[in-house]
């Protein structure tokens, strides 16, 4: 049975004059011992969304919806009624920061307020109840008579959730409960929490950046942008395989959760809430004109998990099932490729890993379209595979292992860039100038006529991959296929190359299929794994899952080979 | 955080400079205290001959060098020799402390007054911010504080006193007239309530504005919210959590603008005529009796230093944060209002 049902909730800040829609549509219900997480970037209303559910919004605030807790709707009770709910009923553990507690008042004092208020409890019982709960949060008792400036941070936070849950609440908002803590503190706090919870059995909602210490402790989560709800679900779901652009972006931009993968966040400043289609529209990758004129409603994308976007979440860039690829030699047939299914999405970077002969560069071919499948389908785009599709712009380009092979050497560094697009008839002769200088450019290569008149053969490893990557680019592809690019470079330019190539990725969002058999490239630019053994996929899933929770046994053996320990 | 070592160096330092400074000023007055021995304002002037001005000057010690007079000057207060008055043929300390009283109750009595005023209507301001009230409220307060109190105590004089007939004209209390017990204390009151009044309004409106700027920023702080959400009483809310943060600086603020209240007692008491210090320094000034002056000067400027190191001692026990020989202070007050510093008559 749920204990409180959010329908419809909406919060307006009018500063000034303004109008600043903090929260909107927002509609969710918890059942009793259920735990709750939200997340979001700073300003995407999670704080709003827990002070309202204290019923500490409405005086300057205009509300909208319903909050029923207990069959009680709040935001239209009476201030005075309200106040029993407080604390008693629902408690909240606030942000951690220097003055969220008296500073002239004792921890024991403040400990003790709301259960005097509440409880009645007087004198010896109020003490003994006091020290309980620090006792109960792992401070010991001497810490009553103590003032907030003389604790730690960590016990700043102990005092927080001591206090919240003086009272017994049966649901308990906890708003970042272990930012602005050092590891050993934040691991303490996660636990004690984990152990209260289930001690207590009280709901929980969990307001963090923290990935790590919501995935720990809730069990569905909420994503939060520009006030509205764009994907909810279950947390371990939703951790490993996101469906919105937004989710994407905050799970690559956790740290704490990609502790390998170079950091990339969210290009763009996060939008305010209120504004007519939807909010996250300029600065997701996958964008149409329509995703800026419509909100989207949330909706149903399987039973588990709703997801708020126009183009139904992330979209399937590429997907292949049952791809064979045999070659029949003199007294048998080798199968090179044994009926793979593979799925590429719209902007997230695939690293296909294993064995030298493990038929990644075949799927490679097959998806350039250099080889014919023996068997099995591949859709691009919403659209059965066929040649017309993928040569064109916003299709797929590849680029190789060997660039000294892959482009002339009898070619300019103009005329390599200028023939894909002669070829296709993009565009009059100016603008493919300007497209080639644009490329150039983007590639961290000079753009004037001195460059663009040398030959591929005057040019170093480095740049000549850099000219394979920018002919690629010049017909902005969709799909980005990457056959071991940079097996032939050394250790600096690939450094160079590899933050050169996941930038232009961030930045523009294409999507990338990574073949590679260097482990530690792949742990540090791919978001999604897939593993091959003998032409078949042995195992896949998240970059993070698959390196800290690798399930196959070979699996297993590769990463040993790679990282020298068994994992 | 400064050791008390230092603190009470300082003050010793300040006290020895204001000591200095109380001899030379009389001194650079034009002027002579021989000019006129006898005669107030007005009145028939007896001048001295040559040789009595001469005569009076070996005798109080004022022909030698000033240095030695200094000297002397020092050593009699280590004595606890204020000297003796030229004007009045009495000792120093005797006269100033027949005439301390009165100053105390006015600045005691305009100082809780003002405080209270301050306190009320700063606090009832501050929970109204941005209303008519708060704002019809601090143009009150601003008016009256930017008056000059001795301008304000003359306009009470000709309406309540001169015009009304409510209260007295003058004076501390009515002569011969032979009260005792409890009338004699209506009557000294009776004779109070206008220089209190005045001084008071004219001192609150700095306290009011302190009470409502700290307490709207009291308000704003995360405890506030998290004192809200804890379901706790208004009451328990505004008095215990606001107001208890709120008024700490208040302390400071009332040590500091002591030497303004003494300032503005000083020309009020010259207004009603009023029989305390301020009215003997006036007095003294007339005639040029250094002693004199120099005694008030030494008391008031005493007065007014250790209520400012009082309050730096007080404030340290009232805000946990400042407490010393606890556990670690983490964080200096987030005002700077109670470094030691003092207001000497304005």
């Amino acid at each position: 049975m749920s204990i409180l049902d959010v329908n419809k909730l909406g919060v307006i800040y009018k500063p000034a004059g303004q109008h600043v829609q903090a929260l909107e549509d927002v509609s969710f219900s918890l059942t009793a011992g259920e735990t709750l997480g939200i997340i979001g970037e700073s300003g995407s209303g999670k704080t709003t969304l827990a002070l309202a559910l204290m019923g500490l919004l409405g005086k300057k605030e205009q509300l909208e919806g319903k909050v029923v807790y207990a069959g009680a709707e709040l935001l239209s009770l009476e201030e005075s009624r309200r106040h029993t709910y407080r604390w008693k009923h629902i408690a909240m553990v606030f942000q951690n920061s220097l003055e969220v507690l008296n500073p002239v008042l004792n921890v024991g004092e403040q400990v003790a307020e709301p259960l005097a208020r509440h409880l009645d409890l007087k004198g010896r019982e109020l003490e003994a109840r006091v020290e309980e709960l620090l006792y109960l949060v792992g401070l010991e008792r001497s810490w009553k008579t103590a003032y907030p400036h003389q604790l730690s941070g960590g016990m700043r936070q102990r005092v927080l959730l001591a206090m919240a849950l003086s009272c017994r609440p049966e649901l308990l908002l906890v708003d970042e409960p272990t930012t602005s803590l050092d590891p050993i503190a934040r691991r303490e706090i996660v636990e004690l929490l984990e152990s209260l919870q289930r001690e207590y059995g009280f709901s929980l909602v969990l307001i963090s950046h923290d990935l790590a210490c919501i995935s720990r402790l809730t069990r569905r989560l909420l994503v939060l942008y520009g006030g509205r709800i764009v994907e909810a679900g279950l947390t371990e779901e939703i951790v490993e395989d996101p469906l919105h652009p937004y989710t994407r972006g905050l799970i690559n931009a956790s740290p704490n959760y990609f502790a390998f993968r170079d950091l990339w966040g969210i290009p763009g400043e996060p939008a305010g809430g209120g504004a007519a289609g939807c909010a996250f529209a300029s600065r997701c990758v996958q964008s149409q004109e329509g995703c800026h004129a419509e909100t989207p409603a949330l909706q149903h994308l399987s039973p588990s998990r709703q997801v708020a976007c126009r183009r139904g979440g992330i979209m399937t860039m590429l997907a292949a099932s049952g791809l064979c690829k045999e070659y029949h030699l003199k007294k048998r047939t080798l199968k090179a490729v044994n009926g793979i299914d593979l799925e590429v999405k719209h902007g997230e970077v695939l690293g296909l890993v294993g064995e030298t002969g493990s038929g990644k560069s075949t799927v490679a071919q097959i998806l350039g379209r250099m080889v014919k499948p023996s068997a099995g389908q591949i859709i691009f785009q919403g659209k059965p595979f066929n040649g017309e599709l993928t040569r064109r712009e916003k299709g797929i380009q590849l680029v190789m292992q060997d660039p000294f092979a892959s482009t002339s050497h009898r070619f300019t560094v103009e005329q390599t860039l200028r023939e894909p697009l002669e070829i296709n008839k993009v565009g009059g002769r100016e603008e493919r100038q300007e497209r080639v200088l644009e490329t150039l450019t983007r590639v961290q290569l000079p753009a004037d006529d001195k460059f663009l008149n040398r030959y591929c053969f005057e040019l170093s490893g480095g740049q000549r991959q850099r000219l394979a990557i920018a002919r690629a680019l010049v017909m902005k592809p969709a799909l980005l296929l990457a056959d071991e690019i940079t097996s032939m470079l050394d250790p600096s330019t690939q450094a160079n190359l590899m933050r050169l190539l996941k930038g232009l990725q961030n930045e523009e969002g294409f999507a990338m299929l990574f073949i590679t058999h260097d482990l530690d490239l792949a742990r540090k630019i791919a978001d999604r794994i897939m593993v091959m053994q003998y032409g078949a996929v042995v195992e896949q899933g998240s970059s993070h899952r698959i390196f800290t929770q690798p399930c196959c046994c070979h699996t297993k053996d590769l990463l040993a080979a790679a990282f020298g320990h068994s994992h | 955080m400064k050791n008390k070592g230092l603190r009470i160096a300082e003050y010793l330092v300040t006290l020895l400079v204001i000591v200095t400074m109380n001899f030379f000023l009389p001194r650079l007055m034009p002027g002579d205290p021989f000019l006129h021995l006898s005669g107030d304002a007005g009145q028939e002037i007896v001048t001295f001959t040559k040789e009595q001005q001469e005569y009076f000057a070996a005798y109080y010690g004022l022909d030698r060098p000033l240095p030695e007079q200094y000297f002397r000057y020092l050593t009699g207060l280590t004595r606890g020799d204020l000297g003796f008055s030229y004007y009045y043929k009495d000792d120093v300390a005797a006269i100033i402390l027949r005439r301390l009283p009165w100053t105390l109750l006015m600045v005691t009595a305009a100082t809780l007054l003002s405080l209270i005023l301050g306190i009320v209507l700063g606090s009832y301001s501050a929970w109204r911010r941005e209303s008519w009230q708060d704002k019809a409220t601090y143009l009150f307060m601003i008016i009256f504080s930017e008056i000059p109190a001795f301008l304000l105590g003359i306009m009470f004089l000709t309406l309540f006193a001169a015009a009304l007939g409510l209260f007295p004209l003058s004076g501390g209390m009515t002569h011969f007239a032979g009260y005792t017990g409890w009338e004699k204390v209506k009557d000294i009151l009776h004779h109070a309530a206008l220089p209190v009044i005045t001084l008071s309004l004219a001192r609150s409106g700095g306290i009011f504005l302190l009470v409502r700027n700290t307490l709207t920023t009291v308000l704003g702080k995360d405890y506030m919210l998290t004192a809200r959400a804890k379901g706790l009483t208004k009451r328990r809310i505004r008095y215990r959590h606001a107001m208890k943060n709120a008024l700490l600086p208040l302390v400071t603020r009332v040590a500091l603008q002591l030497g303004g209240m003494v300032g503005g007692a000083v020309l009020v008491e010259n207004v009603f005529a009023y029989p305390g210090l301020g009215r003997l320094m006036r007095d003294a000034v007339f005639v040029r009796d250094y002693p004199l002056l120099q005694g008030i000067f030494l008391v008031l400027a005493f007065g007014v230093l250790a209520a400012n190191l009082l309050a730096d001692l007080f404030y340290r026990t009232l805000d946990p944060r400042t407490r010393e020989g606890e556990l670690h202070g983490k964080q200096e007050p987030d005002n700077g209002e109670q470094e030691g510093s003092s207001h000497v008559l304005a």
